[in-house]
């Protein structure tokens, strides 16, 4: 490959034998990876692996202990502008004692937009996420759990940003909610352009939703292999889940998770 | 060796400032010559003196009867009119204007009543001290047992406990951080309407030891007990927070789990 | 429900008037009472009693509130600040505040600023104590969503910090409240300054009992006000708090 070739294709996110201990307790090792632009890349990996540590790693919220986190080629040092992170505990990250819009709009308005120009675009990325007919100035706990992640996932939209990191968004709701969900961000991604990095332990989950997989396992926690998924652009909850390569590949990351396992001692953390 | 030096840290960074704060005390009053402000040495001498030793019995034995009678009383009666009022909604509500009324009495402001109604004794002072401290214990009674989490009474239920059972092993121990919050409180206004309670009519105690000493300008004395006052405030503290970290041991260590960052 | 309430009152009302006929000596009936009551309100006295014990409230509080805020979210802001304070902080308000009312009265006399000193030591420590947990409880969660969002000093400052650390701040300015009026009467009471607490005092020494009374219920009323007082500040301020949600 040419330079020129190279820095076309420079990634949007790349972790390069990142490893990270926090003393003496040795959490990721040797992780690398790269997150294409305009990919949807889910990391999946046991509860307890050190993916949430990863993540922080990957947006800029911490300092790996060993190796480096590129964002467009260039060193991440403290969270890149064009970054949004999703959490996974929405009753922790929206703000209770601001309304939904106010909720959506503060980091616009932190970054200097007019009071009306930020409402504006907060409605428009509430009315993207399904939240259009939803009071905006209700408080977020007054609303369902799906509803306040929809909140929180219209707060990262507003932001403009050109990837979004999720935590296991979808952790702590129940399961029709969370096929939505799971439907609202392929079609986002998909129709905004958007590179996506999703951290869930939900094998199916991250078949579902992804382009290519980091499966992760051990302890401390490295890149088992990173899956071409392959199943296309459009997916149906129904229809992908019931292909044979949807079944071939949920068996195959799960043997990757299991297996690695074993040979490390196994952790009975939650 | 590693958690030895960690302790001489942690003791070294708590002592600095009470240590340096002493210091200052001893060396700028050192040669005072204000009447209100005595040398460090001679207040301690003071206290020494009144509040150490064989005189320390005599002074302090009036004051901790009435602490500890008031004080006990107060818990007894609010948890057992709290609970009540807890567990009853109507009661509760029927009762909220009186006791909002009650309660808003400062405490220290019925002392003529119960000189006037009780004469002055040390009945009286326990009277008085209860009567002050027993509310924010009934408060925080009946708002922890009213928010025991229904689905342990339904447990409970299912499980046929009676009433009493149910009372003893669920809903007072679900209640119980709160109850200690309030207590807490009540400890507090006990020492002070303790002291208020002493400077009438009594021939001993803190109180009445603190206002005769100004009284008479026992400057150094009144230091002194300031001192005192201060060590026995900080004691009963302990106190109660050892009882505290025994009785709700599984509350500190589910607090811990609960604020743990998750990773 | 309001029936049965003015029934309890009623009942506790019944309870005083039976005492005053056991011993019509110590304590006058109900309706004495509230007779005496009515005189005062006509009269200069009770109200100059009630302005004094008031305007003693409110500057204690107030100086509490602007020094004791700050002061504890600093501490609590750093870790070594906190550690090294600790043990300190824990032993001075631990010092029963009446302990100061002679060093007091020795250094003002039976004044304002020797209530003031009074009510200040004791009433700071509750809220400089709550607003030390508070900036420590900051939810950490928070702090991220902060720096992800590039949200800058102030806008952390103004809309997560502050706003967080209320509920716990409140908290402790609804015990200082509290203690701040008992103080208030208690300097009045025992250290002689004017305002109701004297009143009392007054009255009990010139055996005028209705008149003793009748102050007393004043003191609950300036009780139920300051209760009052927080507690519309604290739905305004908490609305979106737990405690005070509705139809979540």
């Amino acid at each position: 490959m040419t330079q020129v070739d190279q820095r076309i294709a420079a990634p949007a996110l790349e972790a390069a034998a990142l490893g990270h201990h926090y003393g003496e307790h040795h959490v990721l090792k040797d992780i690398s990876f790269e997150v294409g632009t305009g990919e949807f890349v889910c990391i999946v990996g046991p509860s307890g692996v050190g993916k949430t540590t990863l993540l922080r790693c990957l947006s800029g919220l911490q300092d790996p202990s060993v190796g480096s986190v590129r964002f467009r080629g260039a060193q991440v040092a403290g969270p890149p502008r064009e970054l949004a992170l999703v959490f996974q505990d929405y009753s922790r990250s929206l703000l209770p004692w601001a309304s939904v819009l106010d909720n959506v709009s503060l980091p616009l308005r932190a970054g200097g937009m007019r009071k009306r120009a930020a409402g504006e675009a907060a409605r428009a990325a509430l009315g993207e996420v399904g939240l259009g007919g939803a009071d905006p100035s209700a408080y977020p706990w007054q609303l369902s759990g799906g509803m306040q992640q929809r909140v929180a996932i219209a707060r990262a939209l507003a932001y403009q940003p050109s990837i979004v990191l999720m935590d296991e968004p979808f952790a702590s709701v129940d399961a029709q909610t969370r096929a939505d969900l799971e439907d609202l961000v392929r079609r986002l991604q998909v129709d905004l352009g958007l590179t996506v990095l999703l951290v869930t332990h939900d094998i199916d989950e991250a078949v579902y939703l992804a382009d290519r997989i980091v499966a992760l396992a051990g302890s401390p926690a490295g890149v088992a292999e990173v899956v071409t998924v392959g199943l296309g652009p459009e997916r149906d909850q129904l229809d992908t889940k019931l292909l044979p390569r949807f079944a071939e590949l949920r068996a195959h990351v799960y043997r990757l998770i299991r297996g690695a396992r074993t040979s490390g001692p196994v952790t009975t953390e939650e | 060796m590693r958690t030895a030096r960690r302790w001489l840290y942690s003791s070294a960074i708590e002592l600095w400032l009470p240590v340096l704060l002493l210091a200052a005390w001893w060396f700028a009053s050192q040669d005072s010559l204000s009447p209100y402000f005595p040398s460090l040495r001679y207040i301690l001498d003071s206290f020494r003196q009144d509040w150490l030793g064989a005189n320390a019995i005599r002074n302090l034995r009036p004051s901790l009867t009435v602490l500890a009678a008031g004080f006990g009383l107060a818990v007894v009666a609010g948890v057992a009119v709290g609970a009540v009022l807890g567990l009853s909604r109507r009661t509760e509500r029927a009762t909220r204007p009186l006791l909002e009324l009650v309660r808003a009495v400062p405490g220290v402001a019925l002392l003529p009543v119960f000189i006037a109604l009780i004469g002055i004794g040390t009945d009286m002072k326990i009277l008085l001290v209860a009567s002050g401290a027993v509310w924010p214990v009934l408060l925080n009674t009946t708002d922890g047992v009213r928010s025991t989490e229904p689905l342990l009474i339904d447990m409970a239920v299912s499980y046929g406990m009676g009433r009493w059972r149910r009372l003893r092993s669920i809903i007072l121990p679900a209640a119980a951080p709160q109850i200690f919050a309030g207590a807490r409180t009540a400890l507090a206004i006990s020492v002070i309407i303790m002291v208020v309670s002493e400077t009438v009519g009594s021939q001993g105690g803190i109180g009445y030891f603190l206002l005769a000493a100004q009284r008479s300008f026992q400057i150094t004395d009144m230091w002194g007990t300031i001192i005192a006052l201060g060590v026995l405030g900080y004691l009963l503290n302990v106190l109660f927070r050892l009882t505290e970290a025994i009785v709700l041991r599984w509350h500190r260590l589910y607090q811990a789990r609960l604020s743990a960052p998750r990773r | 429900m309001v029936l049965a309430q003015l029934g309890v009152i009623a009942l506790a009302v019944g309870l005083w008037w039976y005492l005053s006929g056991v011993a019509p000596g110590s304590v006058p009936s109900p309706v004495r009472t509230f007779a005496e009551l009515g005189a005062l309100v006509g009269t200069g006295a009770l109200w100059t009693a009630v302005a004094q014990t008031s305007a003693a409230w409110l500057i204690g509080i107030a100086v509490c509130t602007l020094v004791g805020i700050p002061a504890g979210l600093l501490i609590g802001a750093s870790r070594i600040a906190t550690d090294s304070t600790r043990l300190t902080i824990d032993f001075v308000r631990n010092i029963p505040p009446v302990a100061l009312v002679p060093l007091g009265l020795l250094l003002w006399g039976p004044t304002r600023n020797m209530v003031l000193l009074l009510v200040i030591s004791g009433t700071i420590w509750p809220i400089v104590i709550q607003s030390i947990y508070a900036s420590r409880q900051a939810e950490p969660q928070l702090r991220d969503v902060a720096r992800v969002f590039h949200l800058g000093r102030r806008w952390w400052l103004t809309h997560i910090f502050l706003p967080g650390v209320t509920p716990f701040v409140m908290t402790g300015l609804r015990v200082a409240a509290t203690i701040c009026l008992l103080l208030t009467i208690t300097g009045e009471l025992f250290g002689g300054a004017p305002g109701v607490g004297t009143q009392i005092q007054n009255a009990q020494i010139g055996n005028d009992n209705p008149q003793m009374y009748a102050y007393v219920v004043v003191a609950a009323l300036l009780g139920l006000l300051v209760n009052s007082l927080i507690w519309i500040a604290q739905r305004r301020l908490l609305r979106w708090h737990p405690s005070f949600r509705k139809g979540s």
